[in-house]
């Protein structure tokens, strides 16, 4: 503050800091209170908004409970609510897009902050940034474009005579949005993972080659331990926006796919009951936040570790 | 504009504020329109279709003499909060909401007949203000409604790849050997039409509409059916995009959906099918406040919109369906073939009006198609 006031003087750091206060005030807090607000109040017809039924209630977050469907699960046969059956797969396919980011990112992470030349580093990272460059409704495009029955993906296996009749890739589950999800945020592993463990002194790992560990140890003993925090940072992030994300599951879903923004967005938009679809909503971010929180304690990450 | 499923958008209250600004600054004008010859009419309808102020207005006026004070608003929840209060403060004479929703608008005391002998009711095309439709444009025998435009739902299909029933049936969306690309919701109501054409549900489906209990005991039949038929559907689809994809990308040989879609598909060797048990349609019309002023203003106004040009330019400013009669040399001549294709006089009659979704249906309807899309 003191720096802004001497740089650019009174005048302009008020406008500064009106800009910044309109910014999170308008756009950010009272959006979301308003939202919070919403959600417990019943969706009713204009002209019953503010009247006797317009009271406070749970009722829009106990909705989720509703509809119970029959599911089996290693031939177990049980009920379930949809939407927290919804839910869960959520939840367990983002768990999946941050493993599946972290095995990917690592090794590359690992080989740009410890193996490359340091001359062709610019170029490798400016490769990987390009993608990033580009929006993410077209790339989630682009790969429902490959995955299409009669898409390149399937010209291609089949010109090659690898398989005869083309596969349906955008129908089978999960594979289309985990694979779009994937795609759109391994890099936001793969740079807090480079960065922790591009801070790591190179001597540690060659006094452990010195001492005769082999190079699983010295993964697993040194650089890993050390490159918790990034882990940690990039692992939040990932899950965080692959649960959040409603692209990319709309775009790439199939038939038996059901990410649980596309049930908030379907309170909204289908029911056109926002109210209900705020509860959803703060459930989500709430449910999420928890279940982070929790795997932190679980791995023993701290908050200003990944702040670091 | 479809109805059924979004009456409001984000788009539409964003155009519907910008109205409501203009509409404040507006009394200046309007009274001094009200000393024009042939008298006004104060018209609210719906915001977001620039064509009514650009066309339809002025043509209106030079045929009529008699000028259109226009009120824009984003949605029939808002029209129907305002004509409440118009019923108190007066200043609305005709509105233009669906057919499914002036039962309930009529039922609070909004809503006065119109004079069939002022209108031109020979003007329509069959199946629209007759018919099932015409059933539920009256109550006690008067009629408190007449249509402006129309759109439908309805079977698209690969021409030479489909396997389709003689004639077409809603049933061939769940033949294993087509390829389907369905929206949740109305595929459900297809099942459920389907299986009440055969006969196989315990009572009528238009049962569900009225009784919540009904509901239940029948979409639970039409998920279960609908569950055992999903091996065929091959993508949803929630959008004019998705639909138009799953055909040419994904290989669908069948799909229900929008008007629109199997326009755009017409020269891919795709056809638009109106099924055996009749097309889905939504209709939109125009009704008489209580407290009218301008009666024989409105009058003229609503025989207006069922003539050749008149229906032609509501139906053109919609991207929908004209209901009067030889509108065609109105409208674009691709689209006139291709609806003609389509629905010759008997599939008009046969059309399907979607009936009033309470909101508690609504919500409950949503549950079903996340069921059907979990399984």
């Amino acid at each position: 503050m003191q720096d802004l006031l001497r740089r650019y003087g009174p005048g302009l750091t008020f406008m500064m800091g009106l800009l910044v206060a309109f910014w999170l005030l308008m756009l950010v807090i009272v959006p979301n209170i308003t939202l919070f607000e919403q959600s417990f109040r019943p969706y009713l017809p204009v002209t019953e908004i503010g009247g006797p039924r317009d009271t406070y209630s749970l009722n829009n977050y106990l909705k989720v409970f509703d509809g119970k469907v029959e599911k089996s699960f290693l031939g177990h046969v049980f009920t379930i609510p949809v939407h927290v059956y919804t839910f869960s797969l959520t939840i367990f396919y983002s768990m999946l897009v941050t493993v599946i980011c972290f095995l990917m990112a690592y090794p590359l992470a690992y080989y740009l902050a410890k193996i490359v030349n340091p001359k062709s580093l610019p170029t490798l990272l400016l490769l990987l940034f390009i993608p990033l460059w580009v929006s993410e409704v077209l790339r989630a495009f682009a790969w429902w474009i490959i995955l299409a029955f009669k898409g390149p993906l399937n010209a291609l296996l089949q010109g090659i005579g690898l398989i005869e009749d083309p596969i349906r890739w955008t129908n089978m589950g999960y594979a289309g949005v985990v694979i779009g999800l994937v795609y759109t945020y391994v890099l936001f592993m793969l740079f807090p993972v480079y960065n922790a463990i591009q801070s790591l002194d190179s001597n540690q790992i060659e006094a452990a080659e010195d001492l005769g560990a082999p190079w699983w140890k010295i993964h697993w003993r040194i650089v890993l331990p050390h490159a918790k925090p990034g882990i940690a940072s990039g692992s939040v992030m990932v899950f965080m926006l692959s649960a959040g994300s409603l692209l990319v599951p709309s775009i790439l879903g199939s038939t038996t796919s059901q990410w649980f923004t596309q049930t908030i967005d379907q309170w909204f938009k289908d029911a056109l009951d926002w109210n209900t679809a705020s509860a959803y909503a703060f459930l989500l971010l709430l449910v999420c936040t928890l279940f982070v929180t929790l795997a932190m304690w679980v791995f023993r990450v701290k908050l200003s570790d990944i702040a670091k | 504009m479809k109805h059924d499923t979004s009456a409001f958008s984000r788009r539409r209250f964003l155009q519907g504020t910008a109205a409501g600004a203009g509409v404040l600054a507006a009394p200046a004008i309007i009274s001094k329109g009200a000393l024009a010859s042939s008298g006004e009419l104060n018209f609210t309808g719906w915001a977001g279709y620039p064509l009514f102020q650009e066309k339809i207005f002025p043509t209106f006026e030079a045929a009529t003499g008699i000028k259109v004070n226009f009120k824009e608003l984003p949605d029939q929840d808002t029209m129907f909060a305002e004509a409440k209060v118009a019923l108190e403060a007066g200043g609305i004479d005709v509105i233009e909401p669906t057919i499914d929703r002036w039962g309930g608008w009529n039922s609070n005391g909004l809503l006065q007949p119109w004079d069939e002998s002022k209108l031109a009711m020979d003007n329509y095309l069959p199946g629209l203000a007759d018919g099932a439709a015409g059933e539920r444009s009256r109550a006690d025998g008067k009629l408190f409604y007449v249509p402006s435009n129309w759109g439908t739902e309805a079977l698209v299909v690969n021409e030479a790849e489909a396997k389709l029933s003689d004639p077409p049936s809603l049933g061939d969306l769940f033949n294993p050997e087509n390829s389907a690309v369905l929206r949740p919701h109305s595929t459900l109501a297809a099942m459920g039409r389907w299986l009440d054409a055969q006969g196989k549900l315990p009572r009528p489906w238009m049962d569900g509409y009225t009784d919540m209990a009904a509901m239940t005991e029948l979409w639970d039949i039409a998920l279960a059916e609908a569950i055992k038929a999903k091996g065929n559907v091959v993508q949803w689809w929630s959008g004019e995009n998705e639909a138009n994809a799953g055909f040419t990308a994904n290989g669908a040989t069948i799909g229900l959906c929008w008007d629109s879609t199997g326009f755009n598909l017409r020269n891919d060797g795709y056809k638009y099918i109106a099924p055996v048990e009749g097309a889905f349609a939504w209709h939109q019309g125009l009704v008489l406040m209580k407290n009218a002023k301008n009666i024989e203003q409105a009058h003229e106004f609503a025989k207006w919109a069922s003539t050749p040009e008149g229906s032609a330019l509501w139906a053109t400013a919609f991207s929908s369906n004209p209901v009067g009669k030889g509108s065609g040399e109105f409208m674009d001549p691709a689209v006139s073939e291709y609806y003609n294709g389509t629905f010759n006089d008997e599939a008009l009659n046969k059309l399907w009006w979607w009936p009033e979704q309470s909101a508690e249906f609504i919500a409950k309807r949503t549950e079903y198609a996340d069921k059907y899309k979990a399984a």
